[in-house]
Order: structure tokens, then C-alpha cells, then sequence
């Protein structure tokens, strides 16, 4: 079963952490259309649409990834507080309420615009270039797709939460600095840490 | 079928978002889940063309670009080794002044998280390496533990800052006078913070001993090649991005690509080993070439030859891209590139999810009319212009309180923004005060970042009370700010005014 789990989060881990890239492509593209504007005055065709579509295609097939991290904001002053259980039935309700029934409305209404994109071949409106947008609008059913298989996985994660009464580990990942900062504080990796506790103690002497 | 113009649906539709969100879930998803819900009520099929609309027009969103590339910038130079230097170069650059330890930490803070914008990681690095610093000097812990957190939230306000292209995606204001504005109100707001802090220090000299004369006396020199190897390249960065997008050289997105660049050659700058002789060699061969390509180019440019410089460009930036991989020594690796990359990915997809659910609630909160019972609630109010700001403020600093700045841009803005119209409001006036109304989001009890987060990487006998009684001046400095910036607007507005007439 946690290996089923473990292939979906890869899949969903793989699409996001490619599309990341995107980033970097956008950072090149954007500098050379500046480069070519400001000091040729000869701007590219195609930097505009190139420049959107590289930030939709990242931050839309990155969303599986993200949940995949438990990444997604959440409004969580009175959530981190529970104990695991609670949180995971709470989830678990509202991956059926909300989560599921917004995905998969997400997934018809975007099988339905992408469709008809492509069938009008419909190209983009924004600039004189002009390139095709059908494959960029295909990315809204497709991602909805990988939200609801990523979906099933934290339900089952949920489900398991509640049997066990602890949040089933996740694959290891990189992370904020702040939150490995923190965990190696707890561990109590810094040395200037240990040092700063002396001051204490002296200062309790005092 | 309700139809358009239901209000009370509205309200339900807002009142019910308002406590789901208390139960954790991801506020995105709950976001476009009631909108879907009840523009089905209102409009029947059509709300899937709306949500599709809705999210399409995030996906081609101009303002939103810049989003990434900004974050990308602050994820490779949280990832550069720098913040050390910067801060080492700026403590010795203030050391006969008092407290010097603290306007090094407030000025540290401002730059770093100004070209981050991350509090957390601003913060949490400051805490191992600014607080320690000050606890051996025999600071008092309060002082400390305020000057770490209040400095850290600064990169929120001060542009280039992401909050700010989420306000104006939001209100749409452009972005570009929201920096403009934006800039010296943060200046008077860190400046606040260090007179704050030298006013205490003169009043109560042992809250801040001085150091010991070796560290305050360094020759002129060495404090200068600190500064100019970690201080220069990195305010000049920021001043860069910041200066061409203010006076509108370039689109902010434009400014926050360069920036990205500019980092990334900036990091593998910090990070080399320049111990070993060949290496410094090699790097500045390296140098050597990239100026000369740049000329190049510039010449090029000048004399319009166009025979050479596509080819010449592309070889600039294949030339930076083979740097990057294979200068030796450096400390800044593919893998913190790997690592700024997924993060960076991770963190817009965040904030642009949110954005999707939100521009769908609001359209469907917006044509069910629910803003229609807000407006006469407040309108019954009799409130003047004054008051109605007073009482927005408020309201905002109270959802701080729990909430993150995220949540309250995106999703509570929108709420207040057509009230600006009926009131008379500047919704660029309006997001300097909130700009600086959300720094006290970071500090105030429970869900205060900052004191938390300082909290878990300091020895444990700081009190969290400590913590929170340390940064409550600050918090105080804030509203004097915002009172300020609300007496003479003149402050935030002069700039753009100047500038964009």
C-alpha cells in the first residue's frame, strides 16, 4: 500500500520538480528579451507568450508536488494545535466536501475549454506572434487530473493518520531553510546554542 | 436558480468561508470549492465557465509572473552563504555608535530580507547568528530578541517585495507606483526601528553594552573591503532591480528576471574559494570574459551591427550558464540551484492556487452581489473618510493576528476594495497603510512567525514572554508609522506622484 502511495507522490513529485525548471528557462528568456529590447531595440516575437506560458506551466503542474508536501496554505491557528487524529478526520471531511468537488468541476469545465481550443486551433490573442494555445490550455484538465490522484493519496494518508493516531512519513524532500534550521535546533545541532545555555546558567548564578 | 443579485447568499457564502477556514484545510481548495457551490446555485453550467476563466486568467496573469522570478531570486540568496559577511562587514561598519550590535542586526535584516523576502528563513539565521552575537555581548534579551524580529518582517514592506505585486494583482494598482510608494515608507519605518533603538540604548546604557574596543576600533580599510564584498554587490542588486522597475525601465518582471540572474552570478561570487591562487585565475578570467562579451555587445548595440550579436548573446548566456556549472570551488552548488528551483516551484504554486480559488469566490461573491449588505452595513455606520480607514486598519491588524499576510491580501482585500470607491480612498494610499499594517501580522500573538520562530532556535531559557514583551514596542512602532504615513501622506506618495504624472 505505502508503496502505491509512494509512486503516485513520484509522479506528482517528478511532473512538479520538472516544471520547476521552467524557472530557470523564464530567468535566461526574460534577461536575453531585456538584453535584446533595451540594447537593440530589436524585442523578440515571442518573449511574451514564451514568458506566461513558462510561469502557468509551473506553478500549474507544480500544484500536485505541492500537496504532495503538504504545501498549500492553510488557515491553521486552531489545526496545529490538535493532536493528528483530529486533524486527519477533519481533513479527511473536507477532501470529500470541498476538495474533490472542486477538482473534479476544475477537470470538466477544463476537458471542455481545452477541447474546444483545440478544435478552433485557437492561437493566441495577446501578441502579433501568435503561437498555439491549445497545449496550454490542456494543462488545466491534466492537472486537475494529478490533484485528484495526489487527492486519493493524502485521503488514504488520512485514513491511515486515524488508524494509527501519527501522520505517515512522506518521502524525503528538500525544505525550507527555516523549517530544517528549526529541526536541527530541536536536536540541538548548534554548537553557538549550547554555548549561549552556559550564558544562562551563569547568569542565573548571578 | 437564484439568479444574479442575492445578496444574502453572499453573506452566507463569505460567513461559511470564514469558519471553514478555521478547520485547517487548505484555503485554496475551500476557496474554489464554495464558489463552485454556490455559483451553481446562482448561475447553474455557467459557473464552470467562470472557474475556468477565472483560472486561465491567473495562468496568463502579467502581474503574476514576476512572482516566481522574484522568489527564485530570494531562494539563491538565502542559498549563498552571504548573510555572515553582511553582517560581520556591517557590525564593524557601525562599531563606535551604541547598540552597535542591534542597528547591524536592523540593517542586516532590512537588505537581506529585502532581497529574500523570506521572514522565516531571515529570522531563523539572524536568530543563530545576530542574537548570539548580541546575548555574549550582554545585551538585554528583550531588546535582542525584538531587533531580530521586527528586522526580519522588514523585507515584506520594503520593495522589491512579493506582498506588494500580491496587492496589486489584487487591487489591481500597478505595481510599479506600489513600489514607489512603497519605498519610503519602509526606509522611515526601519529608520524608526534604529532611533528606537539608540534612544533606549542612550536612556539605559546597560540594555546594549558597548563591545570591546578591539572589535569597535578597526582600521578604515578592512571595514571598507568588508562592505564592498558583501554589503555593495548586494544593495547594488536590489537598488538595481528596484531602480529600473521605479523609473520604469523595466516591467517589474523584467527587473525580477535580471535579479535572478544577478543572484545567481552573485552566489557563485560569494561562494568561491579564492584561497588557491589559480582559482582567483580562473574566475577572473572568467570575469574578464563575461565584460568583454558585455562590451561586445554594447558596441555592437551602438553601431548596430547586427551581423554577430544574436550569436554573441547567446554565447553570454551560455558562457554564464557553463559558469555556473563548472567553476571550480565554488561553494554554491547545482544542488542548492536543485534546491532553489523545487522550492521556488513549490512556493508559486502555493501562492497562485490560492489566487485561482480566490478569483473565483470573489467573481461569484461579487455577482451574487454580496458586497451590497458589507457596503450598507459599514455605510449605516456613518462613518467619515477618517473613520472608515481607521476601522479597515483595524480590522486588518486584528486578522493578523490569526491569519498570515497571504491570506488577508488575497482574500480579504477584495472585500474592502469596493468600499475604497465609496469612501474616497487612494487604493495606493490604501495598500502603503496595509503594507505596513501587516508587518504586526508577523509579530503578534498566536500565530506571530517571527517570535516563534526565534523562539526555536534560541537557548531555552529566552521566554517566549521575553520574546513578545521584546517585540511589542516595535509593534507599536508600526502604528505610529502608519499614523504618521496617514497624517502625511505625502510620505509614500510623493515618489510616485513625481514620477508617474
Amino acid at each position: 500500500m505505502d508503496r502505491l502511495l509512494f509512486i503516485v507522490d513520484e509522479v506528482s513529485t517528478w511532473v512538479g520538480k520538472t516544471a520547476g525548471w521552467c524557472i530557470v528557462i523564464l530567468t535566461f528568456t526574460t534577461s536575453y528579451e531585456v538584453f535584446m529590447r533595451y540594447l537593440f531595440l530589436a524585442p523578440t516575437e515571442w518573449a511574451f507568450d514564451a514568458s506566461y506560458m513558462l510561469y502557468g506551466t509551473l506553478f500549474m503542474l507544480a500544484g500536485a508536488y505541492t500537496l504532495a508536501r503538504n504545501g498549500h496554505v492553510r488557515g491553521d491557528f486552531i489545526y496545529r494545535a490538535w493532536p493528528p487524529r483530529r486533524q486527519a478526520k477533519w481533513d479527511l471531511v473536507l477532501y470529500f466536501l470541498f476538495f474533490f468537488p472542486g477538482m473534479l468541476a476544475f477537470i470538466y469545465a477544463g476537458f471542455g475549454y481545452a477541447k474546444l481550443s483545440w478544435m478552433m486551433k485557437e492561437h493566441s490573442s495577446a501578441s502579433p506572434f501568435g503561437p498555439p494555445v491549445y497545449h496550454f490550455k490542456s494543462l488545466i484538465p491534466i492537472v486537475g487530473v494529478l490533484m485528484v490522484m495526489q487527492g486519493i493519496v493524502e485521503v488514504i494518508r488520512c485514513i491511515q493518520c486515524i488508524r494509527t493516531g501519527e501522520w505517515p512519513k512522506r518521502l524525503h524532500d528538500v525544505e525550507e531553510l527555516e523549517k530544517v534550521m528549526l529541526e536541527k535546533a530541536e536536536h540541538g545541532d548548534y554548537e553557538v546554542v549550547k554555548e549561549l545555555e552556559e550564558i544562562g546558567v551563569r547568569k542565573g548564578d548571578i | 436558480m437564484f439568479g444574479i443579485g442575492n445578496p444574502e447568499l453572499g453573506v452566507i457564502m463569505l460567513g461559511m468561508f470564514v469558519v471553514f477556514i478555521m478547520f485547517g484545510f487548505p484555503i485554496a481548495f475551500t476557496l474554489m470549492a464554495l464558489g463552485v457551490f454556490f455559483g451553481y446555485f446562482a448561475m447553474g453550467d455557467l459557473i464552470f465557465q467562470l472557474l475556468v476563466q477565472r483560472s486561465y486568467s491567473v495562468m496568463t496573469n502579467d502581474v503574476l509572473i514576476s512572482i516566481p522570478l522574484f522568489v527564485f531570486m530570494g531562494y539563491i540568496i538565502e542559498r549563498a552563504n552571504i548573510l555572515d559577511r553582511l553582517f560581520r562587514s556591517l557590525q564593524l561598519a557601525a562599531g563606535p555608535v551604541p547598540a552597535s550590535l542591534a542597528l547591524a542586526t536592523l540593517a542586516t535584516c532590512a537588505i537581506f530580507a529585502t532581497a529574500t523576502g523570506i521572514v522565516g528563513a531571515c529570522v531563523t539565521l539572524m536568530g543563530l547568528l545576530a542574537f548570539p552575537a548580541m546575548l555574549r555581548a550582554g545585551y538585554d534579551v528583550k531588546i535582542a530578541s525584538g531587533v531580530v524580529c521586527a528586522g526580519g518582517c522588514l523585507g515584506i514592506l520594503i520593495p522589491p517585495s512579493v506582498m506588494l505585486i500580491l496587492y496589486g494583482a489584487t487591487a489591481g494598482v500597478s505595481v510599479v507606483k506600489l513600489y514607489a510608494g512603497a519605498f519610503f515608507p519602509g526606509i522611515m519605518l526601519a529608520s524608526l526601528y534604529m532611533l528606537y533603538v539608540i534612544i533606549m540604548t542612550l536612556l539605559n546604557p546597560a540594555l546594549a553594552p558597548r563591545l570591546p574596543p578591539e572589535e569597535r576600533n578597526v582600521p578604515t580599510k578592512a571595514i571598507l573591503i568588508a562592505l564592498l564584498t558583501s554589503f555593495a554587490p548586494l544593495a547594488g542588486l536590489i537598488g538595481a532591480a528596484l531602480g529600473s522597475i521605479i523609473f520604469g525601465l523595466a516591467t517589474p518582471s523584467e527587473a525580477a528576471a535580471m535579479g535572478s540572474l544577478g543572484a545567481l552570478l552573485l552566489a557563485i561570487g560569494y561562494g568561491a574559494d579564492y584561497s588557491k591562487r589559480w582559482r582567483l585565475l580562473l574566475i577572473q578570467a572568467y570575469g574578464v570574459m563575461i565584460a568583454a562579451l558585455l562590451i561586445y555587445l554594447i558596441v555592437c548595440g551602438l553601431t548596430a551591427i547586427d551581423v554577430h550579436r544574436y550569436f554573441i548573446t547567446v554565447a553570454l548566456f551560455t558562457t554564464l550558464f557553463v559558469g555556473l556549472v563548472l567553476i571550480p570551488g565554488t561553494s554554491f552548488t547545482i544542488g542548492q540551484l536543485k534546491e532553489s528551483v523545487f522550492l521556488t516551484a513549490r512556493t508559486t504554486a502555493m501562492v497562485c492556487w490560492l489566487f485561482i480559488g480566490s478569483f473565483t469566490f470573489s467573481a461569484v461573491f461579487a455577482y451574487l452581489g454580496g458586497h451590497e449588505p458589507v457596503e450598507k452595513f459599514v455605510l449605516a455606520m456613518n462613518l467619515s473618510s477618517t473613520g472608515f480607514m481607521i476601522l479597515a486598519q483595524f480590522i486588518i491588524f486584528l486578522l493578523g493576528w490569526p491569519l498570515e499576510w497571504t491570506e488577508i491580501i488575497v482574500i480579504f482585500m477584495p472585500i474592502f476594495l469596493p468600499l475604497l470607491k465609496t469612501f474616497n480612498v487612494d487604493p495606493l494610499f490604501f495598500g502603503l497603510l496595509v503594507a505596513l499594517n501587516i508587518q504586526t501580522s508577523f509579530l503578534s500573538p498566536p500565530v506571530a512567525m517571527a517570535p516563534f520562530y526565534l523562539k526555536g532556535v534560541a537557548p531555552s531559557w529566552v521566554n517566549i514572554n521575553d520574546i513578545f514583551r521584546g517585540v511589542m514596542p516595535f509593534m507599536i512602532i508600526v502604528i505610529v508609522s502608519m499614523i504618521m504615513l496617514y497624517a502625511f501622506p505625502q510620505i509614500g506618495l510623493w515618489l510616485p506622484t513625481q514620477l508617474y504624472r
